[in-house]
């Protein structure tokens, strides 16, 4: 066995090479220079392997604050000093083995977080929402509400965006205040509701944090009764007194902190962050919307209308006015939902919400100047 | 490059060299080839944890095999250490981000409009300030014959130059560049040290310009002419009176659009031409200039790197990535083939989440997939002819450097890593 041989030493003090003879004592490596005086002893067990070419192994003191580093080229040497010492592994096992450890572990924490992200968040957020004040509420809804108005405004017409300002549609809009006031009266919501009718084509209403209700036209234009659009606007009503919007806020900023900065952003890392917040949030939105359902109908019943109506009017529109993938709409199937309501759906005393002119007044809300 | 990542070349300024041979690179292709196949299925597997284990591993093999003068160069950085520095910079952004979305809600629709501003301001600060602190990091991680590299000076006010520096490039239209890159490459050289020898920059910024003018003339002036008939043939009172109209055909007609989609395709295709071209050639131009302005006491260093290298590399990449693009195709078309009869067997909306999920996995596959092709040619390839192509006169000073400087903490790195302001 091998047991001297020739390396190459730097002391860590300056650059100088020092030609060394490199001897394997019994219990540490001996680094002898020209004059055979000693430069260096090194404990077997605290010899460190450093990256270096393949035909160099290059040894230092694990956990020295001097850089002193020694390079043998001898083969025969290398495998000598590998035999002596523990922690020199020429064959790279020990790397191995606790690189193995870096990427279970690893795992472990992705496993972890996106179980925070499908069961952790969703909680948080339901059990923050009750304690954000209505006035932080009020001004996020204020900021969303711009946001939200100028990409569903996808033709930048402004204030005319909106139905029901121009004189030709004041009778209209006379209408539709009766019968949001009719609503609001019976929520007794902790804020006051904003609600607007909009032009766009989409059969669909949306309901901002701190109370904004966008109706769009298509919703009222597919709509055959005032219970219909009234059961849709009690189902938005529903929404707001649930404080949902604020909640799917605080779950798009746990979820941008989870996946977009902690997960950090390696290559695809943004369209990763964006589909997972889709998917996650649709299985969310499940819930949520049954939940509203639930509190539509019963605030139907209330008002004297038919609680049933919503039911009615999502069958028609459902598979009409869908574009685009199901799951991008928070919405459970249609025909599942429609049977809960059916079976949440209380009778009680009727009365009509709009006459029958106000009703045809309400329909041509968006006609136009 | 973008903005941030200029400093890319300047991190193993190990680039110093041999007392009578030129640097070597001595890596085998196939090493790294192994190290990024691996590190992009742990990518994907982890969401991005294992990047700080990748990353040290791939510095570890640029490092490690860079020889100058018989002697290779080490990295001493560990992944535990970036995983710290980005834990210490989450600490840091997170109330930052939320101090912004409070500024925003709390001023109101002014607050709105100030805060994206702001917000961009401190944030490109902070990464300037990032990329000066994580070249700190790497210096310091970069040892050459048991003495390592340090880095001195404020951060901050390298922050603060590198901003107004990088207004006046977007102010003039890129003219101001070469005098951007050679104040603040003095800045980051005249900081720089091996041990007790001082580095410095003596690259003339007045030089990179008359050297790349040409080049800036031939991208900047027909984009830039481009755009402005683009934008002038538009009638826009005509664009405005008829917009939302019924009639697409005649609303093009009116506004002169249709003319100014003509310019538009025109300048586009100008500009992808220009940047294949243009770009490799002002890569070697800038490399060669920046390498032959580094200097360490009285170490001079000169770069003899050709331009058709520079060419070359960015060859190899297409040739791979054409070959993994038609790997790609055959994989998906199977792969597709054999979804089909999965689908419609469960409820639409849970069909909708199996195919996103698979169409995800393949996304982020893919895009690994072209980012360890890259990796492993146009980085490792310019890294290996960069060194190569250096030159030192007077390296017998390097046989005398005495060891100094402290190593420096990851948090720069950390920092540069959130704000995805990396260099290498």
């Amino acid at each position: 066995m091998t047991s001297v041989g020739r390396g190459s030493f730097f002391d860590g003090a300056t650059t100088a090479r020092h030609a060394v003879t490199v001897e394997l004592a019994p219990e540490h490596l001996r680094i002898l220079g020209r004059d055979g005086q000693a430069l260096a002893e090194w404990p077997y067990d605290q010899l460190e392997t450093i990256a270096s070419p393949d035909d160099v192994l290059r040894l230092g003191r694990a956990g020295s604050p001097v850089l002193a580093r020694l390079d043998i080229r001898d083969p025969q040497l290398a495998a000598a000093v590998d035999e002596r010492s523990l922690p020199v592994d020429l064959t790279g096992g020990v790397e191995r083995r606790m690189r193995a450890k870096v990427v279970v572990w690893s795992l472990v924490a992705t496993v972890s977080l996106v179980g925070v992200a499908i069961l952790g968040v969703p909680r948080l957020a339901t059990q923050i929402t009750p304690l954000v004040p209505y006035g932080l509420e009020r001004k996020l809804g204020a900021a969303i509400d711009a946001q939200a108005r100028a990409s569903l405004d996808t033709r930048r017409m402004g204030a005319a965006f909106e139905c029901g300002i121009a004189p030709k549609e004041q009778p209209g809009r006379a209408a539709f205040d009766k019968l949001m006031g009719q609503i609001e009266s019976a929520a007794a919501l902790p804020i006051p509701l904003d609600a607007r009718v909009v032009r766009s084509p989409d059969a669909n209403a949306i309901t901002l944090p701190g109370g904004h209700v966008y109706v769009f036209r298509g919703l009222i234009d597919n709509a055959e009764t005032p219970d219909e659009l009234a059961g849709v606007i009690a189902h938005e009503v529903g929404h707001a007194v649930h404080r949902d919007g604020t909640r799917t806020v605080l779950q798009a900023a746990g979820l941008s902190l989870l996946f977009g900065m902690f997960l950090g952003d390696f290559v695809g890392g943004g369209a990763v962050v964006f589909a997972a917040k889709t998917i996650l949030q649709t299985s969310y939105g499940r819930e949520v919307e049954t939940a509203a359902d639930a509190y539509g109908t019963a605030l139907m019943t209330r008002i004297g209308g038919d609680p049933r109506a919503l039911g009615t009017i999502l069958l028609r529109i459902a598979g009409t006015t869908h574009p685009g993938p199901k799951i991008l709409l928070d919405h459970p199937e249609t025909r599942d939902r429609v049977a809960a309501i059916e079976a949440m759906a209380k009778s009680g005393p009727r009365r009509p919400l709009l006459s029958a002119p106000e009703w045809a007044a309400l329909k041509t809300i968006c006609s136009g100047s | 490059m973008s903005s941030l990542d200029a400093t890319v070349f300047a991190a193993p300024v190990g680039i110093v060299a041999p007392a009578g041979g030129p640097v070597r690179f001595r890596g085998r292709p196939g090493v790294l080839w192994r190290l990024l196949a691996r590190g992009a299925v742990l990518l994907m597997l982890t969401l991005g944890i294992y990047r700080f284990w990748l990353t040290t591993d791939v510095r570890r093999y640029l490092w490690s095999n860079t020889e100058l003068a018989g002697d290779s160069f080490e990295y001493s950085g560990t992944a535990r250490e970036l995983l710290l520095g980005f834990l210490i910079a989450i600490a840091v952004l997170v109330p930052l981000y939320i101090a912004f979305f409070l500024l925003a809600l709390g001023l109101g629709s002014a607050g709105e409009m100030l805060s994206g501003p702001i917000a961009f301001l401190v944030l490109t600060l902070l990464g300037h300030y990032a990329v000066y602190r994580a070249r700190r990091y790497r210096l310091t991680r970069t040892i050459y014959r048991g003495v390592r590299f340090h880095q001195t000076g404020s951060a901050w006010r390298y922050a603060v130059c590198a901003l107004i520096w990088w207004t006046l490039i977007v102010l003039t239209l890129g003219l101001a560049y070469p005098f951007a890159q050679a104040r603040l490459e003095r800045f980051k050289m005249r900081n720089t040290h091996f041990g007790n020898l001082p580095g410095r920059f003596e690259g003339s910024g007045l030089q990179l310009l008359l050297r790349g003018f040409v080049l800036w003339f031939l991208a900047i002036v027909p984009f830039t002419a481009g755009v402005v008939l683009t934008f002038r043939g538009i009638d826009w009172s005509a664009l405005r009176a008829a917009a939302g109209g019924d009639d697409p055909a005649s609303w093009l007609e009116v506004s002169g659009l249709a003319g100014a989609v003509v310019y538009a395709t025109l300048t586009g295709a100008w500009l992808l031409l220009s940047f294949a071209i243009l770009y490799p050639i002002f890569q070697a131009m800038l490399l060669r200039w920046w390498a032959g302005g580094l200097r360490f006491g009285e170490v001079a260093i000169t770069s003899h790197l050709r331009t058709a290298q520079v060419f070359g590399v960015y060859a190899r990449f297409l040739w791979y990535a054409f070959l993994f693009t038609l790997a790609t195709a055959v994989v998906l078309i199977a792969g597709w083939l054999g979804l089909q009869p999965l689908i419609g067997r469960l409820d639409s909306v849970r069909d909708e989440i199996v195919t996103t999920v698979v169409g995800l996995v393949a996304y982020v596959a893919i895009a690994l997939g072209y980012s360890a092709i890259y990796q492993a040619t146009v980085r490792l390839g310019l890294w290996r002819c960069v060194v190569e192509s250096l030159d030192l006169t007077n390296p017998a000073a390097l046989d005398r450097v005495s060891a100094a400087g402290e190593a420096a903490s990851p948090v720069g790195e950390g920092l540069a890593d959130a704000l995805s302001v990396g260099g290498i």
